[in-house]
């Protein structure tokens, strides 16, 4: 096949057909490499991190504990937070799925600068050794909020955790930069914002949280790492420093993050419950814009995790009634996504039960949510196993479903392979079935106030927490089923197509696995992608599927 | 820019924004997340300063203002020698941009060399040091010190542009490394400003 640069701007965007092994695999430019080395070393770090949650499950199955020792626990509990955040989940929806579908979806042939992606995803892997590193040196032991003073007494792989997180951090940044560029100026002709798929405005509202909260992280990251190593008094109040300090930092970060961890998979929820419904999206503008809204109003209810933490009371009140309000637009997208459902014609697979899945456990999860921000409670429950219960609803059963659906309706376009739809509702059914059992009870306990984070813990609840340990293991069965699933459907899966589930997002319409350059014509859009009834809202996209000579440039 | 007019659409222009017009923006998205970077720092520093211990804390002096201001006055005086420089590089005056950036230069090792005395004189004078003289050690040195370090990369991003330039890689229609490097150089400036205020000012 011959490349043809015809057009002085976009030559630049097209690298030549990679040669050789470690250019076409390794230090890869092109955007679905990348995507889908995020998404192999994200897997990685799971499977590490969930080892990690046994240990802490088995250790909570007596109420002496015992397993391990106290020390080590804090340790196994601040990495697999850690690493379930920085290295599974943001990498995943962001550097993984976002890399691999989205340029596809506005119709480029790659992101905005191809060579700053390869470096992004570069230091993801080198970053997650770091952290798990920190195990040989004495890893932190204040969870993975890391409050000082007690992150500054931990043992000296709190300074390696430090260093860790910064690099994920430069990472997600240099990703955030690279993708709204991408979203801003990449899109083929005719899409204009109100045609774009909703996984990428899910795309759009989370790259500038990329880009501005983790920065932020990194200052207070590189303040705690000073203070450590060379002893410059930031958070230590005996120094004049304060602890508080640290949690308004963390959390003007972290409370923009979740929405990190959840606007890329509301995205995936929009095109799966639309395509599977085989109906448009209700209210397309309401989600594309509450993306926007959520991402925005992120930034100011950070001080909800601080409600115990000695904040003034006038300032107590705002940060509650915000938080509040950022609920309404979550809200407006669950029903969405229900009245897109309502009259249509569902297709139940796997795909979609994750989808289904997602809507009641999030909403679960979100209510509880609601719940934390009415100061009178979580003055009760803050610090208790609530939190984790509130935590894991939304990132289990939101964030992680959503990357389970995202998996089985990318996996045919990435591989060309369905995964096995027998073994993936095997997979859901145990799945939820552990994450019931896991993590409901948990509310149970928070509000009787069993602490979160503690080795050993009140006798009267330990049947309690057996049911949650063997429930565990239950989940833990399904995660390898679904691993087991992907590895043989790579090579011997059922082959689909390039369409299988009839979508109507420019990526299903070249073929699967996509050629290097992505389109042999860059499109022209002319409508939404979710008007089932229409003809294609796309023109030049004839040659896509057949023999025709590729040539790269402008139409 | 080539209009496209799409079937039942109207018209949408450009197929793909040239790659120019994307590193600007990514260059100008690279400066907005390193101002929440000086942002969040000055934010600890603010928060620190006002939780009750009075400021400066019991036993340390302000630096003195005078040094500072005159240090700000090179500064400033480098972002006009700058602004300059592109403004006659745009009109193909080489040599008188080339001079100009040499003075660029020049006046911000100079802008280093002046903090360079400040820090020595807090330091054996005024015994003021980094992690021994509390949050305004802390602070001062870490907020000014990351600045020097914005200068210091500065100069160096300087004298490569100057080097390209000399060698003929931009011309007077393309030009976006002199442009991002104006850019860069005035972000710096701009940070200075603040920076001045909180620490010499207020
Ligand atoms: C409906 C929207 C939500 C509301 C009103 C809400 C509210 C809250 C509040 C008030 C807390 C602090 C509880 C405490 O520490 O005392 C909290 C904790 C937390 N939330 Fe949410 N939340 C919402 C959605 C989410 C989502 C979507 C995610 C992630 C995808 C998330 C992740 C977390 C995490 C990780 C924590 C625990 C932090 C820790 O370890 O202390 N939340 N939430
Ligand atoms: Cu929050």
């Amino acid at each position: 096949m011959s490349v043809i640069a015809e057009h002085g701007g976009i030559a630049e965007h097209i690298h030549p057909e990679p040669q050789g092994f470690v250019r076409k695999y390794v230090f890869s430019l092109d955007h679905k490499i990348i995507g889908i080395q995020y998404i192999i070393t994200a897997f990685v770090f799971f499977v590490l991190a969930g080892c990690l949650a046994e240990i802490i499950r088995i250790q909570l199955m007596h109420a002496n504990g015992g397993f391990v020792t106290a020390n080590t626990y804090d340790e196994v509990y601040s990495i697999h937070g850690s690493a379930m955040v920085w290295l599974v989940i943001i990498p995943m929806l962001t550097g993984g799925f976002g890399n691999f579908v989205m340029p596809v979806q506005l119709g480029a042939r790659d992101v905005a600068f191809p060579w700053l992606n390869m470096i992004s995803f570069w230091l993801f892997p080198v970053a997650g050794l770091m952290l798990f590193s920190s195990f040989l040196m004495g890893a932190p032991v204040a969870g993975w909020t890391e409050y000082p003073p007690m992150s500054l007494q931990g043992g000296a792989g709190t300074s390696m955790w430090c260093a860790a997180i910064f690099l994920v951090g430069v990472s997600s940044t240099l990703t955030g930069i690279n993708f709204l560029v991408t979203i801003l100026k990449m899109r083929a002709p005719g899409m204009t914002f109100t045609r774009m798929p909703l996984f990428c405005w899910g795309q759009l509202a989370t790259a500038p949280l990329l880009m501005i909260a983790t920065t932020a992280l990194a200052a207070a990251l590189a303040a705690l790492f000073m203070e450590r190593q060379f002893g410059v008094p930031f958070y230590d109040p005996t120094k004049g420093g304060s602890p508080v300090l640290w949690q308004h930092m963390f959390w003007f970060y972290s409370h923009p993050a979740v929405y990190i961890m959840i606007l890329p998979a509301f995205g995936i929820m929009s095109e799966v419950i639309s395509v599977f419904s085989r109906k448009p999206v209700f209210g397309y503008r309401m989600i594309a814009f509450s993306s926007a809204a959520i991402a925005l109003a992120g930034f100011m209810v950070w001080a909800h995790h601080m409600f115990t933490s000695g904040i003034a009371p006038y300032m107590q009140l705002p940060f509650m009634v915000l938080t509040f309000a950022i609920a309404v637009p979550t809200g407006i997208k669950i029903f969405s996504w229900l009245a897109t459902m309502w009259g249509g014609k569902i297709h139940l697979t796997t795909s979609m039960l994750f989808a289904l899945g997602f809507l009641v456990l999030f909403t679960f999860g979100g209510i509880s949510g609601v719940f934390l921000a009415a100061i009178p409670f979580d003055l009760h429950v803050h610090g208790t196993y609530f939190i984790p219960a509130h935590l894991h609803f939304v990132l289990v059963g939101g964030s992680l479903m959503g990357i389970f659906s995202g998996m089985y309706y990318w996996f045919p376009k990435m591989t060309g392979r369905y995964l096995s739809e027998f073994w993936g509702r095997v997979h859901f059914a145990l799945f939820v079935i552990g994450f019931l059992g896991t993590f409901l009870p948990m509310h149970w306990l928070g509000a009787e106030g069993m602490p979160r984070r503690v080795a050993s813990y009140d006798p009267q609840f330990q049947w309690v927490n057996q049911l949650e340990s063997i429930f565990s293991f239950i989940m833990t069965a399904a995660i390898l089923i679904f691993f087991v699933n992907m590895l043989y459907c790579i090579r011997n899966g059922k082959k689909a197509g390039h369409n299988p589930w009839g979508a109507r997002t420019l990526e299903w319409q070249i073929p699967s696995p996509p050629p290097y350059y992505n389109f042999k014509h860059i499109p022209s859009v002319f409508g939404l992608p979710y008007d089932f009834t229409e003809p294609l809202p796309y023109t030049h996209l004839e040659d896509e599927l057949t023999d025709a000579p590729v040539t790269v440039g402008a139409q | 820019m080539a209009v496209v007019s799409i079937p039942g659409g109207g018209e949408v222009d450009q197929l793909y924004a040239d790659t120019r017009e994307l590193r600007l923006q990514g260059f100008l998205l690279f400066l907005v997340s390193d101002v929440v970077l000086f942002s969040s720092f000055i934010f600890a520093y603010l928060y620190l300063r006002n939780s009750g211990q009075g400021w400066p804390p019991p036993g340390i002096a302000r630096p003195p203002i005078s040094l500072a201001a005159l240090n700000s006055a090179i500064l400033f005086g480098s972002g006009a020698t700058m602004h300059y420089a592109l403004e006659n590089f745009k009109r193909g005056n080489f040599l008188r941009y080339s001079s100009l950036m040499l003075w660029t230069i020049l006046l911000g090792i100079l802008f280093l060399c002046g903090q360079g005395i400040e820090y020595t004189t807090l330091y054996f004078q005024d015994h003021v040091s980094w992690a021994g003289s509390g949050i305004f050690g802390a602070s001062f040195f870490t907020l000014t010190g990351m600045h020097g370090f914005h200068v210091f990369c500065g100069i160096c991003y300087l004298v490569v542009l100057l080097l390209q330039s000399v060698h003929g890689v931009y011309d007077k229609n393309k030009y976006f490394g002199l442009t991002a490097g104006t850019l860069y150089w005035h972000f710096v400036d701009v940070i200075w400003v603040v920076l001045f205020s909180i620490f010499y000012l207020i």
